[in-house]
């Protein structure tokens, strides 16, 4: 997935160099505003179903009960601040980068919502920062789960319902995967509320 | 992108709106249909998350002043996820031992 995902950034990136620098052969919009918002809808759309259809998710979230809610939420808030306190140190936009660090490092999301709300430069942030994360679960993983069990689940973050599950039970042991599903799972439903809502912050 | 401007002060995007209904509409549909079975999906997913990488980095490449400013955002992407991750792992140790979580 990752491999296909960073061709496709590659290719677009080049594709986009070439049609800005050496003859227009299109206006930018088509594919910066027009595909992008249609693939964006769809993908939203279709995330949303599939969470929508999973019986055993919804199961699981509810056998589990409130505590294990506890989870995502402070995941959630820890990774809003740090995106606060990074904004400040860094002297960028402070809402920007809470937005940034919103994605949970669900990084095909948070990219082109980040963009969306906050230009470009903001969306190649969300789409870095993220996918920084994903990475790094997936390489620290059998060295943070030593040291806490619920440690890789954090560092996961929204991830942890699909691509660093596998990883995490490996290194955690089969209990830790309803934790770690719901947890990416309700990270992963709330992602696209919270961008929006921080969004809506004066910035 | 069109702004509506209610009370004065807080601003609502037309287009966030959409893409919270797409959402909405997704999980909705999605629920009431959860008894068929709905292969392809996975497909649909890949192929959006494609098209929306390419047109991503697309934007990235015609934005010549971006592609300048890449070297610093790198620093601020990492700097901006290591806190994340760190505060993540550290609210969750606080509210694991204030519910007393195993």
């Amino acid at each position: 997935m990752i491999r296909y995902v960073l061709l496709a950034l590659i290719l677009g990136g080049i594709a986009g160099y070439l049609n800005n620098n050496f003859g227009k052969l299109l206006d930018n919009a088509w594919v910066s505003n027009y595909a992008f918002e249609f693939s964006l809808l769809l993908l939203l759309f279709a995330m949303g179903f599939t969470f929508g259809m999973d019986k055993e998710a919804v199961g699981k979230l509810r056998k589990e009960g409130f505590k294990i809610l506890v989870v995502p939420f402070s995941i959630a808030l820890g990774s809003i601040f740090g995106g606060l306190v990074g904004g400040y140190v860094l002297g960028i936009g402070v809402v920007g980068s809470m937005a940034v660090s919103a994605g949970f490092g669900w990084y095909t999301l948070a990219g082109p919502m980040v963009g969306q709300f906050f230009g470009t430069e903001f969306g190649a942030l969300g789409f870095l920062a993220n996918f920084l994360r994903e990475l790094f679960t997936v390489v620290t993983i059998p060295l943070v789960a030593k040291a806490d069990r619920y440690a890789p689940i954090a560092f996961g973050g929204a991830t942890t319902m699909d691509t660093t599950l596998p990883v995490i039970v490996k290194y955690c042991g089969s209990e830790a995967l309803i934790t770690a599903f719901s947890s990416g799972f309700a990270l992963s439903i709330i992602a696209p509320f919270t961008i929006t809502t921080i969004a809506t912050i004066p910035h | 992108m069109n702004l509506v401007y209610v009370a004065g002060a807080t601003m609502i995007d037309l287009s966030t709106l959409t893409l919270v209904l797409a959402l909405i509409a997704g999980i909705g549909l999605g629920y009431v249909l959860r008894e068929k079975k709905c292969v392809g999906l996975g497909k649909v997913v890949f192929g959006a998350i494609i098209i929306l990488i390419f047109s991503m980095g697309f934007s990235i490449g015609s934005n010549n002043e971006l592609l300048a400013s890449m070297p610093a955002i790198g620093v601020n992407a990492v700097v901006i996820m290591a806190l994340s991750v760190v505060f993540s792992i550290v609210f969750l140790k606080v509210t694991r031992k204030l519910v007393k979580l195993e």
